[in-house]
């Protein structure tokens, strides 16, 4: 919001002494920061910005409250010449409670304009002055002093005025034009022929002030800030008046305002008041709230007392009765943020300066917790990967149904897993795959002339379930390009499958997953986190004793099938093998060449046993042989 | 045609496929070319002497047979050379990878993303004070991200319009903050509270709002939100426990500043600005020159936010903060546009996300 110095010092003098800079600290210290100050019609207009909870401060008498307050300094009186109530002109029934108060005044125009100062005003607030002194004396009051007010043009009024809620599908034409279709739940000001004004939001276009006007009738009025709040936002209607009385207009104000405006319409249009008169009443005062010293020390954090805490209230407008250990406070009546007792002591500390709160660290009461296993295993994968050589990407959580269809299970239905209001097509499923996510990311990669790209993901994929997508942090690793070559020990080749195999083996992945080709020779894998081994929760595992006899290595050259998976090899000579003296099994060379039988390759297996007790090389010698039997099982065959 | 050839001549052709093979080094091929293809006292300068000397008549047929022989002889010398020369390369290259003047091989560098990094980092910075990390699913209900926070049924961040809904789960959404964290951990440790005697946590995550890709918005982002319960919790310790992290984070001689602000969870609330890191208070471009940088909201725990979960507002307090990862992250980093932190571009991530 706009506030403009030479205005707000008008409402508090002692504003005047301070130069823009200062005025920008005071306001941030009362929790008002200023987003951006700039100079027109001659003065420095600050772009405060006020909080949802303040519609108090809406207005430069509002913020004037505020520094006077802080200051310790007295506010401009505000007293315009009383106007002399009498019998309605214009009967006006309020019938909701939505609408308690209602004051009005009919007045004959006579001739004048706004005054250039009040224009020159509401240019600098970078609001248009229309020239017509009912319009620009209230949007100026609003301005002012926060209070919105409306002027209809009161020959286009036909009969009574009510304050109801709208008929159902009723129509009505508001000032911007806009034709509205009203719900029940919509309040109106009405005549006998219908709505003639959104209440709180925005007037009719039927009766609004033109160059023609020649009598008007004023409304100040007070509306209940959630019904405001609600047809604003079902009309998209984003007012002045509906931010005012949406956030909680000070109903006090109501009668003042209006007088206010008849006023300026006295002084500068020569309107003469051919009436004034309130309907309903000022709505039941917000209930007293109790402060205990307690309460105040505890979130202050020191000594302070009730006499200063009553103190600080009272300069808010509060009235303050102390008791023995405890204040009673009624608040303002612009002050609607002030309903429990903790707020009182949010208002305390905040006019006394956030900068004297001391700097204390908590008691440490409850035992440290530690981190959660499945925590501390991703943070040590994407440790681990990135020690591998692979970058930690992060992509969004939602893609389009193409992307996640190419990758996701079929059975993960995405219909469950769909937005209602997607940014659009192409973010529109939470998706059931990383896969599509790290493509397109490695892709882009290589376009962009990588030529390696190793990228990983760990973040949650959803699952369609029938209370809703249930999550689950997976592994998502991409692979691609050209690996080595950029030293002369590695030369260079293509990634291939196999590569991101080895990665998922080294990651210790007991069933290894499907790599899946990517296009562009790229691979991936994706597995749930979960499949990962676990860090035990041991900080050092369980003592396991190991033999200190030594162990024998032996080597066994095989001519196997080309094509024969290795795993199942192993898997076969384990099986042959007492597992408790078996150390290790592995292939340590492969050899590929036409000097062998066609269609065969050697492998080099290399063999450790160990066991509690020294091995004799007879009992080697017939695990070998059932080693190898067992190799043979499978066409195997001994290479001489 | 081979009747006009010698015969020994046709002989070291047939010799020739052996005897290069056995050429078991450039020096040995030299040799052998030397003997087939030489400019004297070769093979094929007999040929050509043979050639000259031939009769008009036999010329065209002997040309041509002496051709095909040179020729079969020089491909079969070139393609041995370039088997030779590729052995002896190779040869030199394991034999020079022994040479400690070499420079080491080069292992491939990874990154972890610059995000998660200063996740890590905060969690890090909080460990120390007992902090664990606490975290909580991103699609929510309305409950847990609006109702147990405070905030009013009609706060218009509930609207389509600004937070995303699942199509065939109208009462779900995708969380708008890490925020609901609390009210899940809240509910969950509330029987135990008096037995653990209070509870504080980090909750780290990713978080969506219905905001349009560009420089500075993204429709998913990163928080971190800190929560403390214990008895007497007041404004100091929030102020105590934000200095002691924010300068483990930044450097000790870090000065914290805080200011009166509004979120509906917290009563009192608060902005908490910490001295510019980037120019030592001094005042930057960052800091638009006033020495201080905007970097989370806090405030104390609103007793409304306690009585949901089913703890007394009268016996336990508490604080919770939250800051948003991106925000910090381009601020400390002076990237210029947020979509670089989900592009994944290997460059900027091997830049900005490193290893440690
Ligand atoms: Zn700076």
């Amino acid at each position: 919001m706009w506030i403009e110095r030479k205005a707000l010092a008008a409402e508090i003098p002692a504003a005047a002494a301070l130069d823009t800079r200062q005025l920008c600290e005071l306001l941030a210290s009362l929790g008002f920061p200023v987003d951006g100050v700039a100079s027109r019609e001659g003065t420095d207009v600050l772009d405060v910005d006020i909080t949802a909870n303040r519609g108090d401060a809406m207005s430069h008498r509002g913020m004037a409250r505020e520094v006077a307050a802080k200051l310790r300094q007295p506010l401009a009186p505000l007293a315009p010449p009383p106007v002399a109530e009498g019998a309605p002109q214009v009967p006006v029934r309020l019938e909701s409670p939505a609408c308690p108060l209602y004051a009005t005044a009919l007045l004959s125009l006579g001739t004048g304009g706004t005054p250039a100062d009040a224009q020159a005003f509401l240019r600098a607030l970078d609001a248009s002055a229309k020239g017509l002194p009912a319009v620009d004396a209230s949007n100026e009051l609003l301005h002012r002093y926060g209070h919105p007010t409306h002027a209809f043009d009161a020959d286009r009024i036909q009969g009574a005025v009510s304050v109801r809620w709208a008929i159902s599908g009723e129509k009505l034409v508001t000032l911007d034009g806009v034709t509205r279709t009203l719900l029940a739940q919509d309040l109106v000001i009405a005549d006998e022929a219908g709505p003639i004004a959104l209440a709180g939001v925005m007037g009719g276009d039927g009766t609004k002030v033109t160059e023609a006007t020649r009598r008007v009738l004023l409304e100040s009025a007070w509306f209940d800030p959630k019904t405001v709040r609600a047809t604003a936002r079902r009309h998209s209607l984003h007012t002045d008046a509906s931010h005012r009385f949406g956030r909680g207009a000070d109903p006090a104000m109501a009668t003042v305002a209006r007088d206010l405006l008849v006023d300026r319409l006295r002084t500068w249009a020569g309107a003469t008041l051919e009436g004034a008169w309130t309907a309903g009443a000022l709505p039941a005062h917000a209930s007293s709230v109790t402060l205990s010293e307690a309460m105040l020390v505890r979130v202050a954090g020191e000594p302070l007392t009730l006499a200063e805490a009553a103190e600080a209230l009272t300069r808010l407008g509060c009235v303050v009765k102390a008791g023995s250990d405890t204040l009673t406070v009624q608040p303002p009546t612009w002050r609607h943020d002030m309903a429990i007792p903790d707020d009182l002591a949010e208002e305390v500390l905040r006019l006394r300066g956030y900068e004297h709160i001391p700097s204390v660290l908590p008691p440490l009461e409850g035992p440290p917790q530690r981190l959660s296993p499945d925590y501390r295993l991703r943070q040590a994968l994407a440790r681990r990967l990135a020690h591998l050589g692979f970058h930690q990407t992060v992509t969004y959580g939602f893609i389009s149904p193409e992307a996640d269809a190419a990758f996701a299970a079929p059975d993960n239905a995405p219909e469950g897993r769909t937005l209602v209001n997607p940014l659009g097509q192409e973010y529109s499923v939470l998706r059931g795959t990383l896969l599509s996510s790290l493509k397109d990311a490695a892709e882009q990669n290589l376009r962009q002339g990588a030529r390696e790209v190793r990228l990983f993901e760990v973040a949650p994929t959803y699952i369609s379930g029938p209370k809703g997508p249930g999550e689950r942090f997976t592994l998502g690793l991409a692979w691609g390009g050209t690996q080595g070559g950029e030293d002369y020990l590695s030369p260079a080749r293509p990634v291939r499958e196999a590569d991101l195999r080895g990665i998922a083996r080294d990651l210790g992945l007991a069933a290894l997953p499907e790599v899946r080709a990517l296009g562009e020779g790229l691979f991936g894998f994706e597995v749930p986190v979960a499949d990962l081994p676990r860090p035990g929760e041991r900080i050092v595992p369980a003592f396991r004793p190991f033999s200190r006899f030594p162990s024998v290595e032996r080597d066994l050259s095989l001519l196997v099938d080309l094509g024969q998976p290795y795993e199942a090899l192993a898997a076969a000579m384990r099986a042959a093998l007492p597992a408790e003296v078996l150390q290790d099994l592995r292939c340590v060379d492969v050899f590929r060449h036409k000097s062998l039988p066609e269609g065969r390759q050697a492998w080099l297996m290399r063999l450790r046993f160990q066991a509690d007790r020294t091995l004799v090389g007879s009992e080697v010698d017939g695990w070998m042989a059932s080693a190898l039997a067992a190799a043979e099982a499978l066409g195997a065959k001994i290479r001489a | 045609m081979d009747h006009l050839l010698p015969a020994e001549i046709l002989e070291a052709d047939r010799a020739f496929p052996v005897a290069l093979a056995a050429c078991a080094d450039l020096d040995a091929l030299l040799r052998l070319k030397g003997a087939y293809v030489g400019r004297e006292g070769s093979h094929a300068a007999r040929l050509m002497d043979l050639l000259k000397a031939a009769p008009k008549e036999q010329k065209r047929d002997l040309g041509a047979a002496i051709n095909g022989l040179k020729q079969g002889w020089e491909e079969g010398l070139k393609a041995r050379q370039t088997e030779l020369e590729a052995a002896k390369k190779n040869l030199n290259a394991l034999a020079s990878s022994w040479d400690p003047a070499l420079p080491p091989p080069v292992p491939a560098r990874g990154a972890l993303h610059p995000l998660n990094r200063l996740m890590d980092r905060l969690v890090e910075v909080f460990r120390p004070l007992g902090f664990h990390v606490e975290e909580g699913p991103e699609v929510e209900t309305e409950a847990h991200n609006f109702d147990g926070l405070n905030i009013p049924e009609d706060h218009p961040a509930k609207a389509s319009s600004d937070t995303f809904y699942l199509a065939a789960h109208p009462e779900l959404l995708l969380r708008t903050h890490t925020s609901p964290v609390q009210v899940r951990t809240l509910l969950r440790v509330a029987p135990d509270l008096q037995k653990l005697g209070g509870i504080r946590f980090l909750a780290p995550g990713r978080v969506y709002r219905k905001d349009e890709i560009d420089p500075t918005h993204s429709p998913m982002f990163h928080q971190v939100e800190g929560m403390l319960v214990g008895h007497d919790i007041g404004m100091q310790h929030l102020k105590g426990t934000l200095e002691y992290a924010l300068r483990a984070l930044f450097g000790p001689h870090t000065e914290i500043r805080l200011r009166p602000s509004y979120f509906p969870f917290v009563e009192p609330g608060c902005e908490v600005d910490v001295s510019c890191p980037l120019c030592d208070a001094k005042g930057c471009r960052v800091c638009k020159g006033s020495g201080w940088v905007e970097i989370l909201g806090a405030g104390l725990l609103h007793p409304n936010v306690l009585k949901y979960a089913g703890i007394d507002p009268e016996e336990w307090s508490g604080w919770a903060f939250g800051m948003g990862v991106e925000r910090m992250a381009m601020m400390l980093s002076q990237t210029p546009d947020l979509r670089l932190f989900f592009e994944n571009d290997q460059r900027f991530l091997g830049a900005m996300g490193g290893l440690d």
